[in-house]
């Protein structure tokens, strides 16, 4: 459509509306239908009554439903023309846009990585922190703990839970639960997680069994009572090929029968999110069951309708003091520290502990941090849509000059700015779902216990994320958002034209010496201050990822496979499986290529392990408190084949088996903290585990192995020879010459010969074991990094348009001065200043904001304060590089600009 | 004068446009127009005529303006567009010959 037409057709409204309009038109017909029929001689009263008629009849009626019709078609053709006119603003977009595809294409990619990440995260913030739990009404369930201290949260035992259950008011419902795993016994067995719970966990939650029937209520009478247990979804169709009738039925776990009451919703596998079988935890013996500090179980509770989670909290406060009362604590049990512990309870919505707090506060820095760089994106944009404006200042000036109205114009500006939005939107999709997938495969629950992460629900995990509908529509939303935000500044200065002067001024270049506008100038100092922010906090995580990966573990990760194996109990005598385990590893150690094999029964960076208290046979008990100490059962060779040192004293032989004297090896920092100014060597202690509570000699000290997470320091370990006190589970490592995850195959397949019954899971190399431990760490230091290196991309470009136009605009200047005898360096110096003045600026303000906000990495960083200027100075270094980099091409083209063809140019 | 016929569905529109392409009309002129054309066959409801108008007018066929009439009154004067041109005709010809069709069937006698 050509210009003038589009012009016109603007603002074509009639005064007085399409009503009044109607009935001036009616009267006009009345009068000339009167005047006919007068003329034909009717009489005046006579000629009206027929000119109504005609009409219809009543006149008021008619005079009521013509001004609706009237209306509703000037209604219809202006809504007619609104999308007219946007159809035509969207083709006069698409064309201008079709004519630059250099920038088109720039400008698409930007907001597709722009919104896809932003989309991506979102998709990742909304799985892990805002949907609403699958389950009834989940702001009604609460998780209720015991405290211990500030901070110290414990779980339950049967006899504290029951004495809460009987005295609490608040709920509607409330049931334990406690995620273990077992061996699904029989054939092919397999090794599943298992959540042990009390019969009213499904009613707590609000969900019904898909199949058969909930456990009944009985169940929750006391220990001793049936065995009976409801299956997954997935376990029912995967072990019983979705069989109808498998209620009744029996289940063998650990080869123990229970019957399977009914099987769970489909998608539901407790609150771990890992379980495939739910069992009546009341199936215990009651010696089992009724020790009050065998604190194992967690309490999730159903409020009443009305009760606010608060009034819960508190009566939980109440009842938590209450208990501790009625169960004391005794002398000489398992405590941290010898100051008397004040035990209570408290009362916490389960929304509030879905996740890990580090996790939820790392992911929502993420979450920023891609938001800020879509703000640059937007600042970015907004820059090259006003150079683009001021390049079009004439035709602009040529269309107000002929009448169009400025929102018009702005609506047709901001219109291209939406549509090229849209465009980027719509590519934004492949990096979101790319970045969703991504998302979604990295932290599986066991990488974020290494990382002491795990907590919250299991159940809420990164396998939920995906881009589903709410993830769309903030995408689509987010796209309309910045195509409105990048075009309406560049849209709102294009059209305030002082009209006269731009159709004086002909081209826009013809004004020299003006330079470029203040605005400009503020979107590239506002790009380099957040590109600065963003540089500095993924400074700071990649210098603490280094800091984490200079951690040295006590092992040597490289060419070591690990395996799993629990054996069912029963399946080998106690006192046979030394022999067996001898068995096992003589197997492996006869495979090609493997250097050596060795048993530990949990395995390094496993987030924690097993641990006890351990006197002393020439100490009072109270001289050293509660000496706590981690138990590990290994076999001889574990400490070669891990590349533990051996600092002092011996390793263990294949001569402490049972019925030799005990021994124990104690790590590095057990020795230091227990036995300060003497020689632990041959001192004798008591483990209280494994029956080494009778006393074993310290033989030997190793160096320390962090068993926790990578950055927590190393705790007082024990070592057992698991020849003297054999346990059921083991962890196998293999030290191979070549590539561990190649041995796998061969190992599994040796192992289902010598242990055919015994499920090996958890296979994996050593390094990934190591390599996901700091996987959040690494996983935030690169995306940080990655947003920032786009923030940086993107500032860079800024600076670059904004001096190439300000150059361009200053040729005829340059020309001049260098006609009249400007040095040429002194040209190249006078853009290069130019440039680096917005860069400093732009420094200066990022750094103050990135002082004040890197504040929220906190806690996320190991070994590296917020304020690390080392980290500061190496970024503003970087920045100032790339921002005199990008003034560099501009400065050199003007102090090259030939006098001659600049002045005669125009 | 004969009973006056009804207006067949849709002629309404095509009597009007027919009118309105001899020269631009306000409401009653079209009305005058036609009754002076038909000689009082057709029975026109003068309300008709105006639902017709607006229909025609938010489709795009005719246009619309105040104006002053020879008297000086103010009245809004039709005038038909382009594509009120084009249905016109093409409505003309297919409504010709489906008159001349039903003439055919209706006037053919036993042989």
């Amino acid at each position: 459509m050509s210009l003038p037409r589009r012009l016109f057709r603007l603002g074509i409204r009639r005064p007085g509306g399409a009503r009044d309009e109607m009935l001036e038109e009616l009267e006009f017909h009345l009068e000339s239908r009167i005047a006919q029929l007068v003329a034909r001689g009717l009489s005046p009263e006579d000629a009206r009554r027929e000119a109504v008629r005609r009409l219809g009849g009543s006149l008021a009626q008619t005079r009521r439903r013509l001004g609706d019709s009237a209306e509703r078609r000037d209604r219809r053709m202006d809504m007619l023309q609104a999308m007219r006119n946007l159809a035509d603003d969207v083709a006069y977009a698409v064309r201008g846009l079709a004519r630059r595809p250099g920038f088109t294409i720039a400008a698409v990619l930007m907001l597709a990585i722009g919104i896809g990440a932003n989309t991506a995260l979102y998709s990742a913030v909304d799985a892990l922190l805002l949907r609403s739990l699958p389950y009834a009404e989940p702001s009604r369930l609460m998780d209720v703990v015991q405290t211990n201290g500030p901070g110290g949260n414990s779980p339950w035992s049967w006899p504290r839970y029951r004495y809460f259950r009987d005295a609490a008011t608040s709920y509607a419902s409330i049931a334990l639960h406690q995620y273990s795993q077992t061996t699904l016994t029989g054939t092919d067995p397999e090794r599943i997680g298992i959540e042990e719970v009390t019969a009213a966990y499904l009613p707590t939650l609000g969900l019904k069994v898909r199949l058969g029937h909930d456990f009944p209520g009985d169940l929750d009478a006391g220990p001793g009572a049936r065995k009976v247990a409801l299956i997954s979804d997935a376990l029912w169709q995967r072990r019983y090929n979705a069989d109808p009738a498998v209620t009744g039925r029996t289940i063998s776990l650990n080869r123990e029968s229970w019957e399977i009451a009914g099987v769970l919703p489909p998608g539901f596998r407790g609150l771990s999110g890992r379980a495939d079988v739910l069992v009546n935890l009341t199936a215990r013996q009651a010696d089992d069951l009724i020790q009050p500090w065998s604190l194992e179980f967690d309490l999730i509770g159903r409020l009443r309708p009305g009760v606010t989670p608060a009034a819960a909290a508190s009566e939980a406060h109440i009842l938590g003091g209450r208990i501790a009362e009625v169960f004391p604590v005794e002398k000489g049990t398992l405590t941290t520290d010898a100051a008397p512990e004040r035990w209570s309870a408290d009362a916490r919505p389960l929304n509030a502990i879905r996740v890990a707090p580090a996790l939820r506060r790392s992911l929502l820095v993420l979450f920023g941090a891609v938001g800020m760089v879509l703000l640059i994106t937007c600042v970015n944009m907004a820059n090259l849509l006003m150079a683009r404006a001021l390049a079009r200042k004439q035709e602009i000036a040529v269309r107000l000059a002929i009448g169009a109205s400025r929102a018009r114009l702005i609506r047709l500006l901001v219109t291209e700015s939406v549509v090229l939005a849209l465009m980027g939107g719509v590519a934004s999709l492949g990096v979101a779902l790319a970045g969703a997938r991504i998302l979604s495969l990295i932290n599986p629950t066991e990488a974020l216990r290494a990382q002491g992460l795990a907590g919250g629900i299991g159940a809420v995990s990164f396998e939920m994320i995906h881009l589903d509908a709410s993830a769309l529509a903030f995408a689509f939303g987010l796209t309309l958002v910045v195509g409105l935000l990048f075009g309406l500044a560049p849209a709102w200065s294009g059209t305030r034209a002082d009209l006269s002067r731009d159709l004086r001024d002909g081209s826009p270049l013809a004004r020299g010496g003006r330079g470029i506008g203040v605005s400009r100038r503020s979107l590239v100092v506002a790009e380099v201050a957040l590109a600065l922010v963003l540089l500095a906090g993924s400074g700071l995580m990649l210098r603490s990822l280094g800091n984490l990966l200079q951690v040295d573990p006590g092992f040597d990760a490289r060419h070591v496979l690990t395996l799993r194996l629990a054996l069912p109990p029963g399946e080998v005598a106690h006192d046979s499986m030394p022999g067996f385990y001898d068995e096992i590893q003589a197997a492996l150690a006869a495979l090609p290529g493997v250097d050596g094999v060795a048993l530990e029964d949990c395995p390094p960076l496993n987030g924690g392990c097993n641990s006890t208290i351990m006197t002393f046979a020439d100490r009072p008990p109270s001289a050293t408190g509660n000496a706590m100490i981690g138990v590990h059962w290994v076999s001889p060779e574990w400490f070669r084949t891990m590349r533990v040192p051996l600092l002092r004293g011996r390793g263990f032989t294949g001569a402490d088996r049972i019925g030799a004297p005990k021994v124990v090896v104690i790590n590095e920092t057990a020795a230091r903290r227990y036995f300060p100014g003497e020689d632990p060597l041959g001192k004798q202690v008591a483990v209280y585990q494994g029956g080494f509570n009778t006393g074993a000699e310290v033989v030997g000290i190793v160096g320390d192995v962090r068993y926790e997470t990578i950055d927590s320091t190393a705790r007082p370990d024990a070592y057992i020879p698991y020849a003297q006190a054999p346990v059921g589970r083991m962890m196998i490592f293999v030290r191979t010459t070549q590539d561990p995850a190649a041995l796998a195959p061969s190992a599994m397949a040796r192992l289902r010969q010598v242990a055919p019954s015994a499920p090996i899971y958890d296979i994996q190399p050593m390094e990934s074991r190591l390599a996901s431990a700091s996987s959040q760490a690494r996983f935030s230091a690169i995306l940080l990094g990655l947003f920032a290196l786009v923030a940086l991309t993107l500032a860079v470009t800024g600076i670059y348009g904004v001096m190439s136009f300000a150059v361009a605009q200053r040729t005829r200047e340059i020309g001049i001065r260098i006609a009249l005898g400007a040095d040429r360096r002194r040209v190249l110096a006078l853009i290069l200043r130019e440039g680096g003045l917005l860069a400093l600026v732009g420094a200066g303000i990022g750094l103050a904001a990135a002082l004040a906000s890197t504040r929220v990495l906190r806690g996320m960083l190991f070994e590296v304060t917020t304020t690390d200027p080392g980290t500061y100075a190496a970024m503003i270094v970087v920045l100032a590089a790339a921002a005199l980099t990008a003034s560099w091409l501009p400065a050199r083209r003007a102090a090259r600009v030939d006098p001659m063809v600049a002045i005669r140019a125009d | 004068m004969a009973e006056a016929l009804p207006l067949i569905k849709g002629t309404l529109d095509l009597l009007v446009l027919k009118a309105l392409s001899w020269a631009p009309m306000h409401g009653f002129e079209i009305c005058a127009w036609l009754e002076e054309r038909s000689d009082g066959s057709f029975d026109v409801d003068d309300g008709a005529l105006y639902y017709s108008l607006h229909r025609m007018e938010e489709r795009g066929l005719i246009r619309s303006e105040w104006r002053l009439t020879d008297n000086n009154r103010r009245a809004r004067y039709y005038q038909l567009l382009p594509a009120g041109r084009t249905h016109l005709r093409t409505e003309t010809a297919s409504l010709e010959r489906y008159v001349r069709a039903l003439t055919g069937i209706l006037s053919a006698r036993p042989a």
